[in-house]
């Protein structure tokens, strides 16, 4: 008798179905597939862990104190700039100081989206030593990631919402509901979320192979991203060639649109006389569409190779016995 | 023999327990060299730190230098931010790996060893210190150095000695207060974990890292007041660009390096008494060997 053989009655039948060799019993038997997931075991894992992520990012505290928490980081990074506009005298022009706090705002959206992933892995394998189990559950790694950085992204959502109202109503950020171009918005921040998860897989990936010091990593990237991307400044001060970076680069584009399309015709940080943008195209601001296309493009890039550079590390992390390895110093 | 454990027949051994003050000497300072060894090792053995914690960093700082010259900003406000930027690697430092270093431990099931061990606890306290103070140096030095030639900053520095008395000073009083931070954040448990995330852009913000900090006005001068990060870079900051026209609004740097004394002092001895409260406190309820809270 195969071990696969159903031995128990079958409702309805009375029979054990045993003696029938390898064919399934009439009742199907073991479905192989159930051991790959569908669709719906999916979506359980990736809600379970957002619930989880939430609870673990929320929990701690009381309502009050947690939404300062989420708030006084990006607020504090708008606040510097625009001293450091007032200091040297750019404070009095308005729309200088909108592109300073929209870029420090969409920036908490960033460096959320990169550490919820990187810390998930980090705070499972060196603090809750987790991770090996997380691992070896039914649930895909990449989803149950996927699901706990995703609270994180909510936080900094919520603190790139407050920073914009505090530079609209604070600040003296211009704003015209009515002007705002509400389909590119929508289309960007869609497209700019699915980049900064993608560059997030990429951070998890690379904190999987290093040790607990790497808590400190996923801000080190954002900074340095921070430089190309035009968050803060018009990419166009910078040497042709980390222009070029910069353009390769979905964050940009991302920022870019969201900028355009809450402030139409102000101030671009691609664009600009003398810009390497200018040079390629010949136009001084990129329109919606190119906006559009190029962070779709930069996008699909970035999530591809985050792809491939999770499952190399995943690879490498098994081979070498790192899922559960804790370290310190 | 050169060790302070020599052997001594000993009638009890309640009488073994007594030891010299040689023995309890040793015992700490063994303590202080074993606590900052990995810190100090580890930089050996983990490479990736040179990309992840000087070059990024780097980068971080270079954007703000970006934004003044953006601006037009005089070119000694490259040089603010580029001292700002070095010194963003002690207050990392500090708030990462000693401020939340004793909870962490409690996590990792090493903290009841700690307490169990016949040392004293602020020599482990004072070995996170000096081991992360080299590392944090390594990356300041190395962020420092490299912005300076890049962006060709212009230090103009008369009085040396008491600039790098004014470094030290501010190094000592910011570990002073990442060990204050230490023992009661053991107490916070799991809010002290996003407390450190909260330790950083606004304290950035008030301390005035890339800009004068007198520009804040009364906030600033709080911020003088309490924080080791204001004090140090603006008496820093005067020392090193001293052809500049500087704000007014803050104190010299003689007066600057008293309150910077008075820090390291009070700090010391608050990190004392906080971690020999709190000890009590824990052991009382019974939550030094707790985990995850």
């Amino acid at each position: 008798m195969s071990g696969f053989e159903a031995t128990r009655p079958i409702p309805g039948t009375g029979s054990t179905g045993a003696g029938t060799g390898l064919a399934p019993p009439e009742w199907g038997g073991f479905d192989p597939a159930r051991t790959r997931g569908r669709a719906g075991d999916v979506l359980r894992s990736f809600k379970t862990s957002t619930r989880l992520g939430w609870q673990m990012e929320a929990n701690w505290t009381d309502p009050l104190l947690f939404f300062i928490y989420s708030v006084a980081k990006p607020v504090s990074s708008a606040l510097i700039l625009v001293f450091m506009l007032g200091v040297i005298g750019g404070g009095g022009n308005p729309e200088y100081r909108a592109f300073v706090v929209i870029g420090s705002a969409l920036w908490s959206f960033v460096l959320s989206g990169i550490s919820g992933l990187a810390w998930s892995v980090l705070d499972d394998r060196e603090r809750y030593r987790m991770l090996k189990y997380v691992y070896v559950s039914p649930s895909d790694f990449l989803i149950v990631l996927l699901g706990r950085g995703v609270a994180r992204v909510a936080v900094g959502g919520m603190g790139a919402l407050i920073t914009l109202g505090v530079g609209v109503a604070v600040l003296g950020v211009p704003f015209d509901i009515g002007a705002v171009n509400w389909p590119l918005f929508a289309i960007v921040m869609v497209l700019g979320l699915v980049s900064i998860i993608a560059i997030g897989v990429m951070l998890a990936a690379i904190c999987l192979q290093t040790r607990q010091e790497s808590w400190s990593y996923p801000e080190a990237v954002g900074g340095s991203l921070f430089l190309v991307s035009g968050a803060i400044f018009p990419i166009l001060v910078l040497p042709s060639v980390v222009q070029a970076i910069g353009l390769l680069t979905p964050l940009s584009w991302w920022i870019e649109g969201v900028r355009q399309s809450l402030f139409p015709g102000g101030i671009t940080s691609i664009g600009g006389t003398g810009s390497l943008f200018e040079m390629l195209t010949g136009q001084a601001a990129p329109d919606a569409g190119q906006i559009v296309l190029a962070l779709l493009a930069a996008g699909t890039v970035t999530t591809l190779l985050s792809i491939a550079v999770f499952r190399a590390s995943d690879r490498r992390a098994k081979d070498r016995g790192l899922l559960d390895q804790t370290t310190g110093s | 023999m050169s060790t302070a454990f020599v052997y001594r027949a000993t009638a009890s051994p309640q009488e073994a327990a007594v030891w010299t003050r040689r023995q309890i000497l040793m015992t700490d300072l063994r303590t202080i060299v074993g606590r900052a060894y990995p810190r100090v090792r580890g930089m050996a053995r983990e490479k990736s730190w040179v990309f992840f914690e000087v070059l990024l960093p780097f980068l971080a700082t270079s954007a703000f230098v970006f934004v003044y010259r953006a601006l037009q900003a005089p070119p000694e406000y490259i040089g603010f931010v580029v001292l700002g930027g070095a010194m963003t690697a002690f207050w990392l430092n500090v708030i990462w790996m000693m401020a939340q270093q004793l909870w962490w431990e409690k996590s990792q099931g090493n903290l009841e060893l700690y307490f169990a061990a016949p040392m004293n606890i602020m020599s482990v306290l004072f070995g996170m210190a000096f081991g992360g103070f080299i590392m944090a140096s390594t990356r300041a030095a190395a962020v420092l150095v490299v912005a300076t030639v890049v962006y060709q900053v212009a230090f103009a520095i008369d009085q040396w000695i008491l600039l790098i008395a004014v470094f030290f000073l501010t190094l000592a009083a910011l570990y002073g207060l990442g060990m204050v931070l230490a023992s009661l954040f053991l107490m916070w448990g799991r809010e002290a974990w996003h407390l450190t995330q909260l330790l950083v852009e606004p304290v950035y913000f008030v301390s005035g890292l890339n800009f004068p900090v007198a520009r804040l006005g009364m906030l600033g001068s709080l911020a003088i007041a309490i924080l080791p990060l204001a004090v140090g870079l603006d008496a820093m900051r005067q020392l090193a660009f001293a052809d500049s026209a500087y704000p007014l609004g803050t104190p010299g740097p003689a007066v600057e390096a008293l309150i910077l004394v008075a820090m390291t002092v009070v700090f010391t001895l608050l990190a004392r008494w906080t971690l020999k409260t709190l000890e009590r406190r824990a052991r009382q309820e019974g939550r030094l060997s707790v985990r995850w809270q």
